[in-house]
């Protein structure tokens, strides 16, 4: 319509005969009034159909999951549901779970890096730092990380949720449960995480007037060091994925033994551990959806900040404690987010 | 905006269950009774522990059987109050506020703390290894306050942050909390539950001094001005006759030893006589925080 207006306002000879030179220029803008005719049309029905970011190129996010502990199940879980909820359910995720070990890890982000995935998303630590190990191209989002920082979890392409929660309160409410002379504490020297904790927990040890007997749990059978190495007063599993997928050994052990447990990895509904202060695995699983659906939506990772989780949960197992023979201060058993008895 | 509500069934279902709603002090039956309320300002089962053995010298040094009653909560004490019939309360500072003001209640003791002060101070604190120094650096963040019916769990950081420049708490955090009692809310900060939070003084350093590493894992961004620590208050009707003994018991008791003992065990040094111009402080701070004591209920 505009491009018709315009060619009635040419200028006529006195016989009413549009020039020649018009003439040409009418037959040649034909090509360009078609062009211009589907680029308005496409135009409009992308505004009012826009596609969603990832339908020109069906994308695959791939995710590694240390083990096949319940943490990291749960906040799978939540990070697919959180995709779905959002309109990206169809994503293809490329689940790998290497076992706890350096090739393992290794091994699950080569895997994911070969098959060209666009985002690796990782659970834990060590699975963070594999994957930052093998590609500085890939996007990288991380959860259930308890210090990125200490462990030297940082870098251009990777963001993530953190899953820290402080080692001395949950120190404070174990010593409530019993005295604490020996605290045994359940580590794997190959995942950095849980070594930062073993020392965040010397410090705090010579402050609350205890020792700590450190316990390298790398495989299974690495439980029997429990018995072996000393006797704690009490047992502190860190977040380590060796030590909690042995977790079910390690109670009984601890129930044998009469030692009460805590950890920072909240596991089963009754996964028969005395105290659990843990972020929130569902929440972490959200917080790392949505960073990867911001990456799909074109943000750069580096622009996106890591955040901590606001759910922390303080958990106290009543029937466990009590069948050990221990008392939990009823004035301390107010202060939890959820009681099992 | 979420606000976390924590639910009151648990502690009150503990409170019936695991110890007595009403701590009998005294043996005589004949003797009159004295219902005397308590604000559940720190955790029930210390606090408790703290005033059981006042109640039981007041039994026996005035001949009146004074039974203690824990309020199951801060925001309606004045209206429990009527309702309970009862005939006294040790109130906090707004508490005691309202209860002068809406009762007519007359403020006759307050305890001294064993450092000399018989007054309190709101904290604001944060965790130590926190990135928050100024009110700016909370936006978004998560606050824990004790109830909206005490001065220094509640009304000095409302105020604190309306003079900051925060006049809607509801939009500047992510959440906000009540824990109902100020141990609890020094606990949730430690624990990093919350990221920031708004607690006594006194119950602060009560935990410090059991627990030094609280300290070190706890930074204070402000301090109020002082308050009356918590402050027996009577009804306005009651006999002169039992005001006086209980006044003039609670006033003496440092004199006697066995008063000593249980001053100790209740953490202060001696009572001294309490007055209504005490809680003018409190009514400065309602205007800055825009409260009128007059309608303000302090429910959740």
């Amino acid at each position: 319509m505009i491009y018709w207006k315009l060619h009635n306002n040419y200028p006529q000879t006195a016989e009413g005969k549009i020039e020649n030179r018009d003439t040409k220029l009418r037959i040649q803008d034909k090509g360009i009034r078609y062009f211009l005719f589907l680029f308005f049309a496409f135009s409009i029905f992308t505004l009012f159909f826009p596609p969603p970011a990832y339908s020109i190129e069906k994308k695959t996010i791939g995710v590694i999951m240390t083990g096949d502990i319940p943490y990291y199940a749960k906040m799978h879980k939540a990070f697919s549901a959180r995709l779905s909820r959002e309109g990206y359910g169809d994503m293809e995720i490329l689940l790998q779970k290497p076992y706890p070990d350096q090739i393992s890890w290794s091994n699950a982000a080569r895997k994911l890096i070969a098959v060209d995935v666009s985002i690796i998303v990782t659970y834990g630590a060590a699975a963070a730092l594999a994957a930052i190990r093998e590609t500085s191209n890939i996007p990288i989002v991380y959860a259930g990380v308890h210090n990125p920082a200490a462990v030297g979890i940082a870098g251009k392409n990777t963001t993530g949720a953190v899953s820290k929660a402080p080692t001395s309160s949950l120190l404070r409410y174990l010593k409530s449960v019993t005295n604490i002379s020996i605290l045994g504490v359940l580590y794997s020297e190959i995942e950095k995480d849980s070594v930062k904790q073993v020392d965040e927990i010397e410090d705090i040890s010579r402050d609350m007037g205890f020792k700590i007997l450190k316990i390298n749990i790398r495989r299974p059978e690495d439980i029997r060091k429990i018995k072996g190495s000393g006797k704690p007063d009490a047992l502190f599993l860190t977040c380590s994925a060796s030590v909690n997928m042995a977790v079910d050994a390690i109670l009984d052990i601890a129930r044998t033994e009469k030692l009460p447990t805590a950890s920072m990895l909240k596991g089963e509904n009754n996964s028969g551990i005395i105290i659990t202060l843990s972020a929130n695995p569902e929440e972490q699983g959200e917080m790392a959806a949505d960073k990867v659906i911001k990456i799909l939506k074109g943000t750069h990772p580096v622009t996106i900040s890591p955040t901590g989780g606001k759910n922390i949960e303080l958990i106290f197992n009543l029937k466990e404690n009590m069948s050990l023979g221990f008392k939990l201060p009823m004035d301390l058993v107010t202060e939890a987010t959820k009681i099992i008895q | 905006m979420l606000i976390k509500r924590i639910s009151l069934i648990k502690p009150m279902i503990l409170i019936f269950i695991l110890i007595p709603v009403v701590t009998q002090a005294g043996q005589n039956q004949s003797m009159q009774e004295l219902l005397i309320g308590l604000i559940p300002e720190q955790n029930i089962f210390r606090q408790m522990d703290r005033y059981r053995p006042l109640a039981a010298y007041l039994s026996e040094k005035t001949g009146l059987k004074v039974r203690l009653t824990i309020l199951s909560k801060y925001g309606d004490i004045v209206e429990r109050f009527k309702s309970r019939h009862l005939d006294g309360a040790f109130f906090g500072a707004l508490t005691g506020t309202m209860a002068i003001i809406k009762l007519g209640v007359e403020p006759i003791a307050r305890p001294v703390n064993q450092n000399g002060t018989s007054s309190v101070r709101s904290y604001i604190f944060v965790r130590a290894d926190s990135k928050i120094d100024s009110v700016k650096d909370m936006n978004g963040k998560r606050a824990v306050f004790v109830d909206r019916a005490t001065v220094t769990g509640y009304l000095f950081a409302a105020a604190f942050l309306r003079e900051n420049g925060v006049n809607d708490i509801e939009k500047y955090f992510t959440e906000y909390f009540f824990t109902g009692s100020h141990d609890s809310a020094i606990y949730s900060v430690l624990d990093n539950r919350a990221d920031i939070g708004s607690a006594q003084n006194t119950f602060f350093n009560v935990l410090v001094s059991k627990d030094p590493t609280i300290k070190r894992e706890l930074r204070i961004i402000a301090r109020s001005e002082e308050f009356p620590e918590t402050t027996l208050c009577m009804r306005k009707n009651i006999s002169p006759g039992i005001k006086n003994s209980l006044t003039n018991t609670l006033l003496n008791m440092d004199r006697d030893p066995a008063g000593r003992d249980i001053l100790k065990k209740f953490g202060a040094s001696k009572f001294i006589r309490a007055e209504i111009k005490d809680f003018n402080s409190v009514f400065n701070l309602a205007k800055r925080a825009r409260v009128d004591i007059r309608t303000y209920e302090g429910d959740r």
